[in-house]
């Protein structure tokens, strides 16, 4: 039986290798939510895009927009962060991306009342 | 065959060893951005700057009901503003920033507007944002018609007392911004029955000149 017992535990090395990977996953670690740059995998685009964003007369963000988004993006979430020079969240919006012809303008709302001036970055993220 | 068994001293360095594997295959995965679904992140980092506007990059006029084909800009050290009924006078400013070399994928984080009364009298002075081309060497009464201005005054102020005005006008600058030119404003009385005026670029008194403090992002 000492033969069932190594062989189960073998099997218990590669389960906890399993399951250490997908706890990863289920946390969303990436190196680019850290702000360490980006992080590419696969799906609609591999370049990082451009965000401007627009303000109300008292110096709010009022939105988001995310330029050039590809075709190949559509139904999926673009997430988008304000962060300040600690990269700590000042607000935080996500809309799905819509379809249209060629390079999409996605618009993103929703962040509170958050001062153009204390924003120094923009996190975001695209997920299925 | 021999049978491979861990003794009991190593048993614990192997959970060990187990252990660390795990946590290496977390930090594997999450360097790499695997996640459930996570196709892409990144991070944009803003530059901020300040670009403050004096009389050399303004433009300014002011235009005559009464005389509908004359230009008054170049040269006027004043802008009269009236609302006269019949001679009504509007004044136009603007300013250059392509100094500031922002693209026009930046955006004003504060912008506010200085004018100087010099002539005062009752009147609230609107500010209504012009969005099309214009010049100080032909803007005439009858050329206002072709601008395009928006509906809806940005800030106002009174023309009460003489000296220095201020109104914000940051989302119109941050509009100019990314559309790639600031085309200004125009100012008009919406309350009052006086003829007011405020310094020009070319008034001889610097501090009396129109000018805009600008902080920008890029």
């Amino acid at each position: 039986m000492k033969w069932l017992s190594n062989i189960f535990g073998l099997a218990l090395v590669g389960l906890f290798l399993f399951v250490g990977v997908a706890a990863a996953a289920s946390l969303g670690l990436t190196s680019g939510q850290l702000g360490a740059g980006s992080a590419a995998v696969s799906g609609c685009t591999a370049s990082s895009l451009t965000a401007t964003r627009n303000v109300n007369s008292s110096g709010n963000v009022t939105q988001v927009n995310v330029l050039s988004v590809p075709q190949a993006c559509a139904s999926e979430t673009l997430a988008v962060t304000l962060e300040n020079s600690s990269h700590v969240s000042l607000g935080a919006a996500s809309t799905t991306v819509g379809t249209c012809t060629g390079g999409c303008t996605v618009t993103v709302t929703g962040f509170g009342t958050v001062s153009a001036a204390s924003v120094t970055a923009y996190a975001l993220s695209l997920t299925q | 065959m021999r049978r491979f068994r861990i003794k009991p001293p190593l048993r614990l360095v192997a959970a060990a060893a187990i252990g660390t594997l795990s946590f290496g295959g977390v930090g594997y995965a999450a360097s790499l951005g695997f996640s459930t679904n996570k196709l892409f992140a990144w991070s944009q980092t803003l530059t901020k700057g300040t670009c403050n506007q004096t009389s050399t990059t303004a433009d300014d006029t002011y235009v005559q009901q009464l005389n509908p084909t004359s230009t008054a800009g170049g040269t006027a050290t004043t802008l009269t503003i009236s609302p006269i009924a019949a001679t009504q006078d509007y004044a136009f400013i603007r300013f250059n920033l392509s100094g500031c070399s922002i693209p026009t994928t930046g955006g004003a984080d504060s912008a506010v507007l200085t004018v100087n009364v010099r002539t005062a009298g009752a009147d609230t002075i609107s500010l209504f944002p012009v969005t099309s081309s214009w010049s100080s060497s032909t803007l005439t009464w009858n050329g206002v018609s072709g601008l395009t201005i928006g509906p809806t005054a940005t800030g106002t102020f009174s023309a009460s007392s003489t000296g220095a005005k201020t109104v914000t006008v940051t989302a119109d600058v941050d509009n100019a911004i990314k559309a790639g030119n600031l085309w200004g404003w125009e100012l008009r009385a919406t309350s009052g029955v006086a003829s007011v005026a405020v310094g020009a670029a070319e008034n001889v008194t610097a501090a009396n000149r129109p000018s805009m403090t600008l902080s920008y992002e890029k």
